[in-house]
């Protein structure tokens, strides 16, 4: 078994700029956010930013100037807080490329990567100005000569997601919901977790079917306990509302940001944690107390 | 005799859940807090085999407190499966989802939905004047579903527009509630159903981008009932739908 623990900085060194790059979760939830904010303390520059729904994960990249493009179907705090104020100025001044798509397209560009091959089929946009506006064409079916919408592959150099327990090979799982993130996993080239637990992954063989990751398409593994903070991580915490009402209020002028950015993340030292086995897998340990009601789990 | 006024907040749930149906498939997605109170008062008043589907991949989840997110893990408690986003859109797809609640920044006469952008002067879509957070998966939903319900809880002339200035999407929109009135889809343009109790015709035309066929005789939205009101209050105690007012 390779052991593919590492420290945050040195997993994220290998993310190139310019690259396209996936983030898990979906809008305030299970977002990688520690390896968001590393992202932007090792000055990443020109990503292009993958994601379904997006939140505070994009907003604060596109202002920190790390995302050149963001390929999404929606970025925003839904009612939480309302528009992306840093990805809305970003692409308004014309820094960030919004590469729209509907969520369900973002799924079948990465379907084709997965499938290795060149674009997907997808039954949307039959009503829509987006094609038009990015570019997305019609294909011939060639048995029935009827038109569908085709998006082209989308293959991040890197997927970046945030798991509740992960062993040293990258075998992981997520508790609750799975968003996309299992898609890209298989989509990418380069694979990051963080993991809010590193456990003993010979305890994962007793229900192997809770692993929805197999760790040979990991290529790092990183323990980062609260990694999705200030979003929320199913069944252990929940969005930390004062964090994002003090980031919101902050990201409305580009002074007031800076200064956020300066003391939340490139001041903020990150305490790397040990990266070795923390415990034993405890799928069947957790309680129903700090887990909420998870009735999926097996007993 | 003098009308009694229900606030927005009130009024647009129950309406809302009256549109759905015993055992249908019904879908909402991110920031969808009436939505998501509408369903599950449907399925408390007279739709339980209701099958309520959500970003999270759960099925008919029960939440023990409404969140703010409507992709918050409360609405993955109490589900006995666990689908992905990819699995509902595929529904959708392939013509099996029989509802879905979405909204627009802009909502046109034709029931198009705009939530992309507002143009800027050159009319590139990549130098917008206004960028918007997009249309999440309503590109995909609104013309896949056999339905497609619309809300907005602002009704003025600046979201109803004669047409959008970008369409996200169209599709097969069925009705739209809004503060003022319900519009039901008639031959491809949206008519006004119903007015709300308190609204008179003048203020709805007032409201709206294009000119509607309303007058003293257009029907009024029927007031909710003890049930509906005391099933409301049952369903969201906290009132967490007030955040989209």
């Amino acid at each position: 078994m390779r052991n593919k623990l590492t420290s945050l900085s040195e997993a994220i060194a290998r993310v190139p700029d310019n690259a396209v790059v996936a983030l898990g979760g979906n809008t305030l939830h299970r977002s990688p956010t520690a390896a968001v904010h590393e992202l932007i303390r090792q000055r990443k520059r020109g990503l292009n930013l993958v994601k379904t729904a997006g939140a505070y994960d994009v907003d604060i990249l596109c202002g920190a100037g790390v995302a050149s493009a963001v390929s999404a179907g929606f970025v925003g705090y839904e009612n939480v807080f309302g528009m992306a104020p840093l990805y809305r100025r970003a692409v308004e001044q014309g820094l960030v490329r919004a590469c729209e798509h509907t969520c369900y397209s973002v799924i079948a560009g990465l379907r084709a990567a997965t499938q290795g091959v060149p674009f997907m089929p997808v039954n949307a946009f039959s009503l829509s100005d987006v094609p038009l506006a990015q570019g997305y064409k019609q294909v011939a079916d060639p048995y029935s000569g009827a038109e569908v919408f085709a998006v082209p592959a989308i293959q991040p150099e890197v997927a970046i997601v945030h798991v509740h327990e992960a062993d040293a090979e990258g075998n992981a799982r997520i508790y609750g919901t799975l968003f996309e993130d299992v898609l890209m996993v298989t989509a990418a080239k380069h694979v990051i977790l963080t993991a809010e637990h590193i456990v003993d992954g010979s305890t994962f063989a007793a229900q192997p079917e809770l692993t929805t990751i197999a760790g040979f398409m990991v290529t790092h593994v990183v323990h980062a306990p609260r990694g999705a903070h200030p979003c929320s991580c199913h069944g252990l915490y929940d969005m930390d509302m004062g964090y994002l009402g003090d980031f919101y209020a902050q990201a409305q002028t580009a002074d007031s940001f800076e200064a956020f950015l300066r003391e939340h993340v490139l001041d903020a030292a990150y305490h790397e944690m040990a990266q070795d086995v923390e415990r034993e897998a405890d799928t069947l340990e957790w309680s129903e107390a700090a887990l909420g009601d998870v009735s999926h789990r097996a007993r | 005799m003098e009308a009694v006024l229900f606030s927005p907040d009130i009024l647009m749930p129950i309406v809302m859940a009256r549109l759905l149906r015993n055992g249908e498939t019904v879908f909402h997605g991110v920031a969808s807090p009436l939505p998501m109170v509408a369903i599950l008062l449907a399925k408390a008043l007279r739709a339980p085999d209701l099958i309520y589907l959500n970003i999270t991949g759960s099925t008919d989840p029960t939440p023990a407190a409404l969140p703010r997110s409507t992709v918050d893990p409360a609405l993955f408690a109490g589900t006995r499966s666990r689908v992905t986003l990819a699995d509902l859109f595929d529904l959708s797809a392939r013509g099996k989802l029989d509802t879905a609640f979405l909204s627009g920044v802009q909502i046109d006469r034709a029931g198009n939905i705009n939530m992309s952008l507002i143009p800027g002067p050159d009319g590139d879509p990549h130098h917008p004047k206004v960028r918007l957070p997009g249309g999440a998966g309503s590109a995909a939903i609104m013309p896949t579903a056999k339905r497609t319900l619309l809300w907005r809880t602002k009704h003025d002339p600046r979201v109803f527009v004669e047409r959008v200035a970008f369409r996200t999407t169209g599709g097969n929109v069925d009705r739209v509630v809004t503060p003022l009135c319900v519009f039901r889809r008639v031959a491809g343009l949206l008519q006004v159903e119903t007015i709300h109790p308190g609204v008179t015709p003048a203020q709805l035309q007032a409201a709206t981008g294009w000119p509607l066929s309303v007058s003293a005789s257009t029907p009024r939205t029927p007031e909710p009932s003890e049930a509906e009101l005391a099933a409301l209050d049952a369903v969201d105690p906290q009132r967490a739908r007030l955040i989209e007012f």
